[in-house]
């Protein structure tokens, strides 16, 4: 293991490379704000077509960030399926008689096996997980026979639950293109001196940015090594029989133990011999230090800026009227 | 049986270098008694990738590998208990800190035997066995082995391998970072232990002293292939070793120094002082 | 007044041995030091009280007329850096240029200054072109190098090399000498902890630790000279040399031995 990529950053040459760090945080959470001002489906839809439109002024590729969607995406269709069931206003549009005998406990037994088998040999596992759903909701719609395990209940859907499970989706998929985009064309280290000169006013209050922002540059700096080290340490404990993909659930807490101590003695000596590099080096926390990195504001910057703020003006605007 | 490779590469993909191969077509077999092998090449020739195949720890991309009889391919394979393997051929990191974890020596010892189902009481005695077998007396039993010194933290790290009982010992530049005494000492109890058990030992080293001194049979490799496996002799007979990113023993060194300075006429193959000593005498009274 | 001195030093980290004992040294500037020693020996801790990591129970260092205390530890490591063995945790910076801009970014040097010295110092240990390399692709000596830059760029003119080779393998190791060489030629003082006799040969005196004391401390010439000095330490002479002394003062051997000699000190 040579590298890996930490955090989302791929390297490019778009309009949102050359943005300064400070910048892009205060546009995305500019833009948040105003998505969640926003009241009605029409102005989302708008808004979702701006991050797109977004997307392509950066020449970011959509098909990446579809991909960096991928993990929340059970987060979605959950939100999405609990604000269905959970929201009972407005007039119903769905109103579903469900049964639940004998031979729906069989049925829905088979179904999940058979999903669960399928998953191991097909790709596409979204599409299978909802016609796996819609299996379920169809047996538990029409197998009305059999011997009666549960009294039959009624399924409805609301207009006020789908408008709102959707609303709620909408923003989320906004919400998150940003950030990706954010993270897509900002380098972990530019973001965290962004992050630290944005709330270097906090001085005042006690927390120090800077050095918040060197912990955090040396923990990015370390994730390679740590990973790379954490790899070697399983290699050298399965050469022990520590084998995690054989063994008892038993066995297998002892190994993770095996596994976690190094690491952690590992890390001990490490920061121990880091902190002594850096005091040979005149580091002394909290002292004065000059920057070899600077940011720079331009004049796209400002633009910028400026089109962030007109979107939360615009929004502000709709919610009041 | 032992361990036979057959046209293995392996390559992986990374982020800097793309796709990359580690070893290519590498054509070996290690039997399970008696060898005394040393495996050597410049840092990044594959040598520690060829370790880690011996126990089965990564597979080959290509080509086939016969490990006591398992035949281990690019897949994993349901069959194969791999922890069999590892049982049969044990591999030791360079750095102990990277397997001791328990607050004894004596049950650190006792983590790899535990893994193969046997019980306490024959675990403690392996555990006693193979402390003793790597020169530590029964007083380190109840040590911790964080308080040890580095020198006794690799023996105890050697005895948690030896434990297990392997037909082959796989170690990985054991020697590193020692002084020249703890050298020759870990060398010594290394060639005591092939003698005395028949085990085979395979160990990475980057002292070409060392390699002269102690070993009959060589692997050399470089940019990822196998390019020597013979006899040490024969391996530092060769006219230049750059090819190789090799260097010479410091015995062959000196006396060749000599042999163009002085016009002598020396066997410059001497493994040790006392025998270069005994060749210069030789030459002199001449 | 050498430049540096150590007077009476005695470390220990807990009350029952000393890691160090009574240590006197006193080194010239723009000398190489080569520090020999088992494991164990105190070493490493001398490395690090000269650097004021540890504080010694006893005795004074002095370096330039400066005596290290709390007060004047920060204006000492201006002019002492030191190099670690273990490559990998000593690299702050999350590239090439920000590890070398990490000591003077410390010492508040401003930035266009940072910019010209860390070409200049990158130049110097062949390392220009790697200046945005991230540490994860980058071999041990490069990682070592950029460690030496770092401390030249801070304008210090001693360096400590605690095992700096021992985690390389032998041409890294070669490599990274070749540069020592020429730090030594550029005036700087060098202090070189090792375990490797041949390394120690370049160096103009030896200083050989026994057990937290000093055991020797000569010309590496005379030194050398002195087998019984290497056998009482657990270290072995180096090949060329340990002929040498076993050949007695017969007048039949006196060319070889002169041989030998020119050999192990060919620099």
């Amino acid at each position: 293991m040579k590298s890996i990529i930490i955090g989302q950053y791929i390297p490019g040459k778009g309009l949102f490379y050359r943005l300064d760090p400070r910048t892009k945080i205060i546009a995305v959470l500019l833009i948040m704000i105003s998505v969640f001002l926003l009241e009605t489906i029409e102005q989302l839809l708008i808004g979702l077509a701006t991050a797109i439109v977004l997307l392509l002024i950066g020449k970011i590729s959509i098909l990446k960030v579809i991909k960096g969607l991928k993990p929340i995406m059970i987060l979605l269709i959950f939100t999405f399926i609990f604000q269905i069931i959970l929201n009972r206003e407005g007039e119903t549009i769905v109103s579903q008689q469900m049964y639940f005998t004998g031979y729906t406990l069989l049925l829905l037994i088979l179904a999940f096996i058979v999903w669960r088998i399928l998953n191991k040999l097909v790709k596409y596992r979204f599409t299978l997980f909802f016609l796996f759903a819609a299996g379920v909701f169809l047996i538990l719609s029409y197998v009305d026979f059999g011997p009666k395990i549960a009294e039959p209940f009624t399924f409805n859907i609301y207009r006020a639950g789908l408008e709102m499970s959707f609303f709620v989706v909408v923003r989320l998929l906004i919400i998150i293109t940003l950030s990706t985009v954010l993270t897509l064309t900002t380098k972990p280290t530019d973001l965290t001196q962004g992050l630290e000169k944005l709330m270097h006013p906090m001085k005042k209050i006690g927390f120090d940015s800077e050095s918040f922002a060197l912990i955090i540059s040396i923990s990015l700096r370390y994730i390679p090594t740590i990973f790379d080290e954490a790899n070697k340490i399983m290699l050298a404990q399965a050469s022990r029989g520590a084998d995690f993909s054989e063994g008892k659930l038993k066995d297998k807490l002892r190994q993770v133990i095996s596994l976690l101590v190094p690491m952690f003695i590992i890390a001990f000596m490490r920061s121990e011999e880091l902190a002594n590099a850096m005091e040979s080096r005149n580091f002394v926390p909290g002292e004065k230090r000059t920057r070899i990195n600077e940011l720079y504001f331009s004049h796209r910057d400002i633009i910028a800026t400026i089109f962030s703020f007109l979107i939360l003006a615009l929004a502000i605007v709709l919610k009041v009227m | 049986m032992g361990i036979r490779f057959n046209e293995v590469s392996y390559g992986y993909s990374s982020f800097a270098q793309g796709l990359y191969t580690a070893i290519k077509d590498i054509n070996l077999e290690i039997t399970e008694k008696n060898e005394f092998i040393a495996l050597v090449g410049h840092t990044g020739s594959g040598k520690s990738t060829l370790a880690k195949h011996m126990n089965a720890l990564i597979f080959p991309t290509s080509g086939t590998l016969e490990i006591f009889g398992h035949t281990i391919t690019n897949k994993r394979n349901k069959k194969i208990k791999y922890n069999d393997i590892r049982k049969k051929v044990g591999l030791v990191f360079q750095f102990p800190e990277y397997q001791l974890f328990e607050e004894t020596v004596e049950k650190d010892i006792m983590f790899g035997p535990m893994n193969f189902k046997i019980t306490k009481e024959e675990a403690k005695k392996l555990a006693k066995q193979s402390l003793n077998l790597v020169g530590l007396d029964d007083s380190y039993l109840s040590r911790n082995p964080y308080n040890l010194s580095g020198g006794e933290k690799k023996r105890v790290s050697i005895a948690g391998i030896l434990a297990m009982d392997p037909d082959i010992l796989v170690l990985d530049e054991p020697t590193s970072g020692l002084d020249p005494a703890g050298k020759r000492i870990l060398m010594d109890l290394f060639k005591n232990i092939n003698e005395t058990t028949g085990k085979t030992i395979v160990i990475i080293t980057h002292d070409m002293d060392l390699v002269y001194q102690y070993f009959n049979r060589v692997l050399v490799m470089n940019d990822g292939h196998l390019v020597f496996d013979g006899k040490t002799e024969v391996l530092f007979q060769k006219e230049d070793l750059t090819d190789y990113h090799l260097d010479y023993p410091n015995t062959i060194k000196v006396l060749k120094y000599l042999n163009q300075e002085l016009n002598l006429n020396m066997n410059v193959f001497q493994k040790t002082n006392a025998e270069a000593l005994a060749e210069i005498k030789r030459a002199v009274r001449l | 007044m050498s430049y540096i001195e150590i007077k009476n030093l005695t470390f220990s980290y807990n009350e029952k041995t000393n890691v160090l004992e009574d240590v006197n040294l006193e080194i010239n500037k723009g000398e190489w030091i080569a520090v020999l020693g088992h494991n164990g020996s105190g070493k490493s801790t001398l490395a690090k009280t000269l650097v004021g990591l540890l504080e010694p129970q006893k005795g004074e260092i002095s370096i330039d007329g400066l005596v290290m205390n709390d007060e004047f530890a920060y204006e000492i490591r201006k002019k002492i850096g030191i190099v670690f063995q273990n490559p990998d945790n000593q690299f702050v910076g999350v590239t090439v240029r920000d590890d070398i801009a990490f000591g003077m970014e410390n010492l508040c040097v401003p930035r266009e200054e940072m910019l010209e010295k860390i070409s200049f110092y990158a130049e110097k240990v062949n390392m220009l072109n790697f200046l945005d390399s991230e540490p994860a692709n980058l071999s041990g000596g490069q990682k070592q190098r950029v460690a030496i830059a770092g401390i030249l760029a801070m304008q210090s003119d001693i360096i400590i090399f605690d095992e700096a080779t021992s985690m390389l393998d032998p041409f890294s190791r070669e490599e990274l000498i070749k540069y020592i060489k020429t730090l030594h030629q550029d005036g700087l003082t060098i202090i070189m902890i090792t375990h490797d006799i041949n390394e120690a040969l370049l160096a103009d005196r030896i200083l050989v630790m026994n057990k937290g004391k000093v055991y020797a401390f000569e010309d590496t010439e005379e030194i050398m000279k002195k087998k019984s000095i290497f056998t009482d330490s657990h270290l072995e002479l180096p090949v060329s040399l340990d002929l040498a002394n076993a050949l007695t003062d017969n007048q039949e051997y006196k060319e070889i031995r002169e041989k030998l000699w020119e050999y192990a000190l060919m620099k």
